[in-house]
């Protein structure tokens, strides 16, 4: 005879599914890379406890579905190792996850692969999660390495997008215009030629690092410093689904934490407290709120850098439904 | 407009061009003008100077008139340098760098009967050696000039024909003519068949134009008889300094801005882009 | 002669000679790469052997010492031209023996075929070339087989072994400045093997231009000129006229570097381009640096550093390609008998 607090056991990232009897484990990968030698301890779970299934998340993460909920103690058992493998902030050693709302943190493969990428998404994705994990709001929060956004941050709470501000060498550049064809045909077309020589659109630049990419000579080069695109509030959902729009524009790393942490106490302060099971999407309290108090919240003790562009106030398309 | 001493006289340092001035222009065309210069000199047909318009670059030119203390340098208005010069050249004057390339050597078409085809302004590089021969009709055993043109309209250096025409037989055709043209119309090739040429294998062919006529021509006179040692061609190419520097002139060892751009077809035939 | 010295013996003396010459050694940009976390390692002034890196091949040639990227050639006004000044300083620049071969195919072009080009010679007359000696190969390189991996055609060899340095000197200031020095024979670290070995065909035969082997690199070249930007002995250039945008009639005449792989370099005024197709342009420079050359200079033209190999986004291998090349030379031959 089950006996079961299903609060308690969602709070410790176990699912009530359909299946009556049976759970399901969600394993965090933040920013979805580990070493191959988790896998065996993975598929262990899955072999013993569940139906020797895994299913791999959209968030880069592993569910091990047909766990029973009478085996949850001695699954927790065997996800201790992988937590610490992963450096997962832990409550309670041994217990498991302690909570699930802020969702797994979830990273494009980036600069460990990707030619176009500009930063190590999964650096950053495992710095968040110490920052902000375990917190048991629900949040949504993704990186991705270029303006190409193939994890899909604009469909996140919270998406980090990489940019690099390219540096120009006049003398080492022989005026091949590779770099005016790359922006044109795969950017913003933000690069013209005047007088043999290139001038950036500033206005107009994303920091992809394109014309860094096709500089045959280095006349291009990136900053030092890496740049981000913070887009915030996108969401899939039944009233109004509706893509990420800009925040901040040449970010640093240290404000959008700050910011993502400062959303945390905002969230808190406006949640619906008769949202069904306490959760109610950030982006639906701001609906209700308006941007200009969440911006109050977000920025509250943030350092910016010069460059950085606040955007506001900010309108939300998608559609609607209600 | 008084010329200092340093910009009409040559540099030590080969980039640097010296100013020349116009000192007559004859226009032929819309888009074709001769250009007389001042330049004092040695110069040869089929040689060229790279034309220089400060803030719009240079483009090759070749020599298509010797004077006294004067080249002709007959541009088309293909791209920005000759456009700019067509917009402003009025009493003025032009930079230039050269005399570059090799040229035509009349030397060795003295004393031999000479057929020079040539295919619009293909003609510019070789009308030295039709002026010189014009004027020195002894000095060969014969001269034709066939010419070809685009159209009635696109007709070069007419009134050096009126002049020419007295010395040396001269076949001229247009590809498209208009109402008012009378004259031969069709490809050069089509006249090559019944030029009377007496001694073939001493006879000089000499072919200057688009690449396709070049070919179409010089295979038709080897089927006539001409020998590959007699043929002489000029190959333009894109030229940017002139001087065995650059590399773009260049096709396989050659440097067309060195070792050319006349070239026999025994070497001509070889050169492959 | 040659000395055994030290590093701060040594940086002393560059600190000195620093106020004649500016000194250029392979340096390491950390970040400066195509793609991100990644350095690029090219020449860059240095004021300590510390700077200098040995340990790896750089990926752009010593070339842009002597022929930079961008040179203004003159300033001009309406009727007035004004040579470029050269640089206050002359150069020292480290490079390896390779380079050094590839001085050579510099000076042919730049001294010798034609006139002589002012910019260069004055840029080469002041220039003292330390050669870097190299213990082992690199990856890509085929030295050997160009007959490339020794020279002593230097002004200076130097070796850094931790805090000692040794030098042989071809250079009357160095050894005065080293009068004091331990006196000892330095011979300089040459390879004498590389994985990459180059057969090189002597003659190709003209029919072979258009054999379908060339079109396999027409599929391939994406026509960038990296082969050709960072190769040593690619001396090509394009003028350019540049107008000061708050001057209209002042502006200067440059050179900028050029590349027979990249779109345009064959165009003429009106259009015409004579080789559209990249396979072509492939052909054109292989030839051009294992063959053609040779017929005019004598020798080939290819140093073998293998940074063309180093530098291909679509992994095209100019060695492999002269290795394909011999065997097609030698089937066809065997075909006609």
């Amino acid at each position: 005879m089950l006996d079961l607090n299903t609060k308690k056991i969602k709070k410790n990232a176990y699912r009530v599914t359909k299946v009556r009897g049976e759970t399901a484990s969600r394993v965090r990968v933040p920013g979805g890379l580990l070493t191959a030698e988790l896998l065996p301890l993975i598929q262990n779970i899955a072999e013993t406890y569940g139906n020797g299934k895994i299913h791999l998340t959209t968030r880069q993460g592993f569910e091990i579905p047909g766990i029973k909920y009478t085996d949850i103690d001695a699954v927790n058992a065997l996800l201790q190792p992988i937590i610490e493998k992963l450096n997962i902030n832990q409550e309670i050693p041994g217990k498991g996850y302690t909570s699930a709302g802020t969702r797994n943190i979830s990273a494009c493969i980036g600069s460990n692969v990707c030619p176009f990428a500009t930063y190590n998404t999964t650096n950053f994705a495992k710095k968040m999660e110490q920052e902000i994990f375990p917190n048991d709001l629900h949040f949504k929060v993704s990186f991705t390495g270029c303006a190409n956004d193939c994890i899909k941050t604009r469909m996140h709470d919270f998406g980090i997008i990489g940019m690099t501000e390219p540096q120009y060498e006049k003398e080492r550049c022989m005026g091949c215009q590779a770099c005016v064809k790359a922006c044109k045909k795969k950017s913003v077309d933000a690069l013209s030629v005047e007088n043999y020589r290139i001038v950036r659109n500033t206005e107009k630049c994303v920091g992809c690092g394109e014309c860094v990419i096709n500089c045959p000579t280095r006349a291009w080069t990136r900053s030092p410093e890496t740049y981000y695109r913070l887009v915030i509030m996108g969401r899939t959902g039944k009233r109004n689904p509706r893509l990420a729009e800009d925040f901040l524009v040449w970010a640093t790393e240290d404000a959008i934490i700050k910011i993502i942490k400062n959303t945390y106490g905002f969230v808190t302060n406006y949640i619906d407290r008769e949202a069904p099971g306490g959760k109610e999407h950030i982006g639906y309290i701001i609906d209700r709120t308006g941007f200009s108090e969440f911006k109050k919240w977000a920025l509250d003790g943030v350092e910016l850098d010069s460059r950085t562009i606040v955007k506001g106030p900010i309108y939300w398309g998608g559609i609607h439904y209600d | 407009m008084a010329l200092t001493e340093l910009n009409t006289s040559k540099s030590e340092n080969p980039y640097i061009p010296f100013l020349s001035e116009i000192t007559d222009v004859i226009k032929h065309t819309k888009i074709e003008y001769t250009f007389r210069m001042t330049y004092h000199g040695d110069v040869k047909p089929g040689q060229f100077f790279e034309v220089s318009l400060p803030k719009f670059g240079e483009a090759p030119i070749s020599v298509s008139g010797i004077g006294d203390g004067t080249v002709d340098l007959t541009i088309r208005k293909v791209g920005k340098v000759t456009d700019e010069i067509f917009e402003n050249y009025v009493g003025d004057t032009l930079f230039l760098r050269g005399p570059y390339g090799n040229g035509f050597d009349i030397a060795n078409y003295k004393d031999k009967e000479i057929l020079l085809v040539a295919g619009g302004t293909g003609l510019s590089p070789v009308k030295g050696i039709v002026d010189y021969f014009s004027a020195h009709p002894d000095d060969c055993k014969g001269f034709t000039l066939l010419v070809g043109f685009k159209s009635p309209k696109d007709m070069l250096f007419k009134k050096d024909f009126e002049i020419w025409k007295k010395n040396i037989n001269i076949i001229m055709t247009v590809d498209y003519p208009d109402e008012h043209y009378d004259g031969n119309c069709g490809l050069v090739t089509q006249y090559i068949p019944e030029l009377m040429i007496k001694g073939l294998t001493d006879a000089v062919g000499i072919v200057v134009g688009p690449p396709i006529m070049m070919k179409c021509t010089i295979s038709d006179l080897l089927a006539k008889g001409f020998k590959e040692e007699n043929l002489w061609i000029s190959q333009e190419r894109k030229m940017c300094c002139g001087i065995g520097k650059c590399g773009h002139c260049k096709i396989d060892d050659t440097y067309i801005c060195l070792d050319g751009p006349v070239f026999n077809y025994t070497k001509g035939k070889f050169l492959k882009d | 002669m040659g000395y055994q010295t030290t590093t701060a013996k040594m940086n002393a003396i560059f600190a000195d000679l620093s106020k004649e010459y500016v000194i250029y050694a392979p340096k390491r940009y950390v970040g400066d790469g195509t793609f991100v976390h990644i350095d690029t390692i090219r020449y860059g002034e240095i004021t300590d052997l510390s700077e200098i890196e040995f340990a790896e091949k750089s990926n752009y040639s010593f070339k842009e010492v002597l022929l930079p990227i961008s040179e203004t050639l003159f300033y001009f006004t309406e009727n007035e031209m004004k040579e470029a000044d050269a640089p206050k300083k002359g150069a020292i620049v480290f490079l390896r023996s390779c380079d050094l071969h590839g001085l050579k195919r510099m000076d042919a072009i730049y001294l010798e075929n034609g006139a002589v080009d002012t910019y260069y010679k004055r840029l080469r007359d002041n220039t003292k070339f330390i050669l870097m000696g190299c213990e082992n190969s690199f990856e890509n390189c085929f030295c050997v087989s160009m007959g490339t991996q020794q020279s002593d055609d230097y002004d200076a060899y130097l070796k850094v072994a931790g805090e000692t340095v040794l030098v042989d000197s071809h250079w009357d200031v160095l050894d005065a400045a080293l009068a004091g020095a331990t006196q000892t024979p330095v011979i300089p670290d040459s390879v004498t093997a590389n994985d990459t070995v180059v057969t090189i065909p002597e003659t190709v035969p003209q029919t072979l231009f258009d054999s379908p082997f060339w079109e396999d690199y027409g599929n391939r070249c994406i026509a960038c000129g990296r082969c050709n930007f960072v190769c040593p002995t690619c001396t090509c250039f394009t003028m350019q006229d540049i107008f000061y945008t708050d001057n209209g009639k002042a502006g200067e005449r440059r050179r900028v570097w050029a590349s027979c792989h990249v779109d345009g370099y064959t165009d003429m005024a009106g259009g015409h381009a004579f080789r559209n197709d990249k396979g072509q342009r492939m052909r054109f420079k292989v030839m051009h640096k294992v063959n053609d050359y040779k017929r005019r200079f004598g020798t080939h033209m290819c140093i073998g550093c293998g940074r063309c190999d180093d530098v291909c986004p679509e992994y095209i291998s100019f060695a492999n390609c002269i290795n394909k090349l011999d065997a097609l030379v030698n089937d066809t031959a065997k075909e006609e008998n």
